[in-house]
């Protein structure tokens, strides 16, 4: 059974952060108004999306409190076994995917679809997190074993290929690297190398994707095709005003105007119905989460909990950024979700799943004062 | 392990990223405050302005010609009826645009309408098509509905037609809707779905240059659709034509030889490459395929047993038989395992160890040199030959005539036939190499493959005197060869052969026909059932203008029933040269 001792109820109550808890259920309801919204205008029938995604969402915070029940410091004990089965699922899924000849992502069961590049990102933090403090990556020797042993995941991810994901993995393993006290150096170099790599990595785009970053730099080359994306996401945006058009008043997504309005550009559906002041608001909610995930990281001893933390905060932190920025135009398209807000299950329980292990982190100090106390 | 300094050191840098993530936040606010504050005003304007739609203008394809200027592939006008998704793409109208269509007799279903939106769609604004291949007709009367103005519009396009039909498709193939794949898989981002593309044959092979430019037309619409006024457009511009060095009435002539028999036709200019005629038998009509057939008719067409999808000419590859011979010929004289005068005595069969390989002629040819070898196809000549020649040297001088690799034309799908040697064996077969394969080599037996192109492309070679010419269709294309490097006096001696193999040899029934031919006979072994005959052969023998190559399957002997044919068809072609 569980390594550890898990965690009962009173203790659980006792160390909850509320604050944080509620951040992301308030996070995850404006999501849902934001995809029954795009659901509305959406050909197929209007509360389709947003019902799948609220079972999502109960199957995601069942999750939630189990991971929380078991603590932490089970997951990282089994991190290894995790990060292994993972990198074979990925196998798995390559070899599915070269055999139907083409890019695959998804397992499909029934009605259900999963994701594993989802599910990998919970696995990589969790493997970093015990790596890096059982072999800090202050020598060259460890630096590279950790960049390789995580690499594995960014490699197959690439081979599937979603560059979006491959991305945040990325971003992870740099993030908990630099806290991990990784020498300035090393980081230096990795950043060179990657500069290095980029025209190489230019060659292996396909031309969509190509045409995706150079619509990015001006979307009016070609309004018609890649660049409509950019262009109709900004004018929902900034339609919105200060107050925004009101909830399923936005026109943009409610005619069409938007592509993937429910997924890839849920924020821009958000911004035009509930304006300037209804994305602040979102804003200021992740700005609340990313503090009370860095408080969890400062406040606990564990060396890993606080890698667990960073590594989870830089992955919301990258994805909620990307999405807005997008939503904007001042990021390019990458189809990312953006977390607790678009919808997909797989992605939505994953991030409850990583949130739930901060929360792990959060709730932890009342067992080692107890321990003091005895 | 962390000790308590390592921790703070961990907390130091947490500020940096807390910092970040500070920094980063207030960057997407200002980008907010900018285009939901500053220029909201401008936006909502856009927003509520988004009353322009943007058709598509596709270009008619370039023709494509005969060398006589007859039209092989050519477009006709027709309707297409076209929607904005915007507009047609609710449950409720789904239902209402069917029923229109059905109301003036043509089918539609709800379902198949809204497949076929959701396949097309690009954005809103985009047309797409809802119902296509429409008449003039149909379109007039359908426009007079007071429903259909308000959503729809008619819009003509092109549609291919090939007058050549059947007898042109393996040449010209056809075109079809592009796939997902191949739109994914694009690269100069030229098509969108629904686009039409050439899937095979000239079509495909020279996309690019019939395709032609795309137009648009962007129009300002109001609430309801209907058309406001222009506010751009750009003239289509149609495709460039192909004129072909192919002859509609050489096609027509290489078909009435085949007849309904299993098969391949091709000839072709010596000198330049150009080909005269290429006809695969049986063959299909790509008319349908382009308009669009059910997946039950396509079904039956690939699985049909006669597979007349298949190229014959260069996509089917056969045993050359006894036609291979001028290229064991050319090996012996070029490595001088034997020369002119050099004799065999052929007593009917030849033994190889425990192994008895048959002449053709159980009674024996007596005593031959290699002209007489190649006048009479004495198998044991080539036997005993070969095995002093050894395989390394036969192969090295096939692939010098092109066998084993692809001749070049321009179309695609090319087989390259096979000369494969000892690794290929062991790799393969996991076998070394015996003698025996040797000897079955010599004669065009055992591994060998060679397609109809590739045998007629190796006689020109010797027909123009040593250039290994690149098949050509497109009468624009430069001719192009490599120098084949067998010195005269062999190649004439080669030639004399095959001259005395339709004058007194083999392939007598082949010189009834008015001409002076020089050619080869071949009669290959066919696992699966009655032997192929081959006939390879040029005209007029002392000064070629041309060469033909024959073969059908299952037709056994190659003099008897493959040779007429190379001979009429080379006969034809000279008759109608000018």
């Amino acid at each position: 059974m569980l390594a550890e001792p898990s965690y009962n109820w009173s203790e659980i109550r006792k160390g909850l952060d509320m604050l944080m808890l509620f951040v992301i259920l308030v996070l995850f309801i404006l999501g849902l108004v934001s995809i029954y919204s795009a659901g509305a205008g959406v050909r197929k029938s209007t509360a389709a999306y947003a019902v799948r995604q609220l079972a999502w969402g109960g199957v995601s915070i069942v999750a939630y409190a189990a991971v929380i029940r078991m603590g932490y410091q089970n997951f990282l004990k089994w991190s290894y076994s995790i990060y292994v089965i993972t990198i074979g699922v990925l196998v798995v899924l390559l070899a599915l995917g070269t055999a139907s000849r083409g890019a695959q992502s998804w397992f499909r069961f029934g009605a259900v679809s999963f994701q594993p590049a989802e599910l990998g990102k919970v696995a990589l933090i969790l493997f970093l997190a015990r790596f890096c403090t059982r072999y800090q990556p202050d020598n060259l020797k460890r630096f590279v074993a950790a960049l390789v042993m995580s690499g594995l995941s960014v490699a197959m991810i690439l081979l599937q290929p979603d560059l979006g994901s491959a991305l945040v993995y990325g971003l992870i393993i740099f993030v908990v690297l630099t806290v991990a006290g990784t020498p300035v150096k090393y980081l230096g170099g990795l950043i060179v190398c990657g500069l290095v790599a980029m025209p190489f990595l230019w060659n292996t785009l396909k031309e969509y994707q190509k045409l995706r970053l150079y619509v990015f730099l001006d979307p009016y080359i070609d309004p018609q095709g890649a660049g409509y994306n950019v262009i109709q996401s900004r004018i929902a945006v900034g339609s919105g005003g200060l107050w925004g058009k009101g909830f399923l008043h936005g026109t943009q997504g409610r005619l069409h105007f938007l592509p993937e309005p429910h997924t890839d550009f849920i924020f821009s559906v958000y911004a035009e119905e509930f304006g300037f002041v209804g994305a602040l608001v979102v804003i200021i909610l992740f700005a609340f989460l990313f503090w009370r995930l860095l408080r969890a990281a400062f406040r606990t001893k564990d060396p890993r909990a606080k890698l667990l933390c960073v590594g989870v905060s830089a992955w919301v932190w990258f994805q909620v950024m990307e999405s807005i920025a997008m939503s904007m135009g001042l990021a390019p398209i990458t189809g990312l979700p953006m977390p607790l807000f678009s919808y997909g299950g797989s992605s939505l329980l994953m991030e409850f799943i990583g949130l739930a292990l901060a929360q792990s982190v959060a709730i932890s100090p009342v067992r080692d004062k107890f321990a003091d106390i005895t | 392990m962390y000790n308590g300094l390592e921790r703070l050191d961990i907390d130091k840098r947490l500020l940096y990223v807390r910092n970040i993530f500070i920094f980063s936040l207030s960057f997407l606010v200002v980008g907010l405050v900018y285009f939901q504050l500053v220029k909201a005003d401008e936006y909502v304007e856009l927003a509520s302005g988004n009353r322009l739609r943007m058709i598509r203008l596709l270009p008619p394809r370039g023709n494509i010609y005969d060398s006589g200027g007859v039209p092989l592939a050519v477009n006709v006008r027709i309707f297409d009826i076209k929607g904005y998704p915007m507009d047609i793409s609710g449950e409720d109208d789904y239902s209402r645009v069917a029923s229109l269509f059905v109301r003036h007799g043509i089918p539609m279903t709800p379902d198949s309408l809204r497949e076929s939106v959701e396949k097309q769609y690009v954005a809103p604004y985009s047309a797409v098509s809802v119902a296509t291949n429409l008449t003039l007709a149909q379109v007039s009367d359908l426009v007079m509905d007071s429903e259909f103005s308000r959503i729809l519009f008619p819009s003509p396009v092109w549609r291919r037609i090939y007058p050549g039909g059947a007898l042109m498709a393996h040449v010209i193939g056809y075109v079809g809707e592009i796939t997902r794949d191949e739109l994914e898989n694009q690269r100069d981002l030229y098509y969108q779905g629904g686009d039409i593309i050439g899937k095979i044959g000239i079509e495909a092979m020279y996309e690019e240059e019939l395709r032609g430019v795309v137009g648009d037309e962007v129009v300002e619409v109001d609430s309801r659709g209907r058309r406001l006024r222009d506010v751009n457009y750009n003239d289509p511009q149609k495709g460039n034509d192909i004129k072909l060095t192919l002859d509609l009435a050489a096609q027509r002539e290489a078909s009435r030889l085949m007849d309904d028999r299993r098969g391949a036709i091709v000839a072709m200019d010596v000198n330049d490459g150009a080909i005269k005629a290429f006809f695969s038998s049986p063959t299909y009509d790509p008319n349908p395929l382009t308009w669009g057939i059910s997946s039950k008719e396509w079904s039956a067409l690939v699985s049909d047993e006669d597979k007349p999808m298949m190229n014959r000419v260069m996509g089917g590859s056969y045993p050359p038989g006894s036609t291979f011979k001028v290229v064991t010929a050319s090996a012996i004289l070029m490595e001088k395992v034997a020369d002119t005068n050099s004799t065999v005595f052929c007593p009917g069969s030849f033994q190889l160890g425990p192994q008895r390989f048959r002449c053709w002629k159980r009674t024996g040819h007596g005593t031959e040199t290699l002209f007489g070898a190649i006048r009479d196809s004495c198998d044991v000549y080539f036997y005993q030959m070969s095995i002093k020649l050894g395989i390394d040297k036969l192969i090295k001088w096939a692939r010098v005539l092109g066998v084993g690799e692809k001749t070049g034309i321009d179309l695609p799908g090319e087989s390259r036939g096979n000369i494969a040697g000892r690794e290929w064996k062991r790799s393969r077969v996991k076998e070394s190499w015996y003698q025996g394969d040797t000897v079955n080599y010599s004669i065009g037996q055992g591994f060998l493959l060679m397609t109809p192109l590739q045998l007629a492309r190796t006689y020109a070679a010797f027909a123009n005197g040593g250039k290994l010419i690149v098949p050509r269709l497109n009468s624009e294309k430069k001719p192009e060869w490599a120098e084949v490097k067998i010195s005269k006096p062999h190649m004439d001696t080669i030639r004399g052969g095959i001259r005395a193999v339709v004058d007194v040899g083999t392939g007598r029934v082949a010189g009834r026909y008015g001409v002076q031919i020089a050619g080869k006979t071949g009669t290959s072994q066919n696992p699966h059932g009655e032997d192929h005959a081959w006939f390879v052969g040029y005209a007029p023998a002392d000064k070629p203008r041309y060469v033909a190559a024959a073969l059908i399957e299952g037709g056994g002997s190659g003099s008897s029933v493959a040779g007429p044919l190379v001979a009429q068809m080379l006969a034809y072609l000279l008759e109608h040269e000018n």
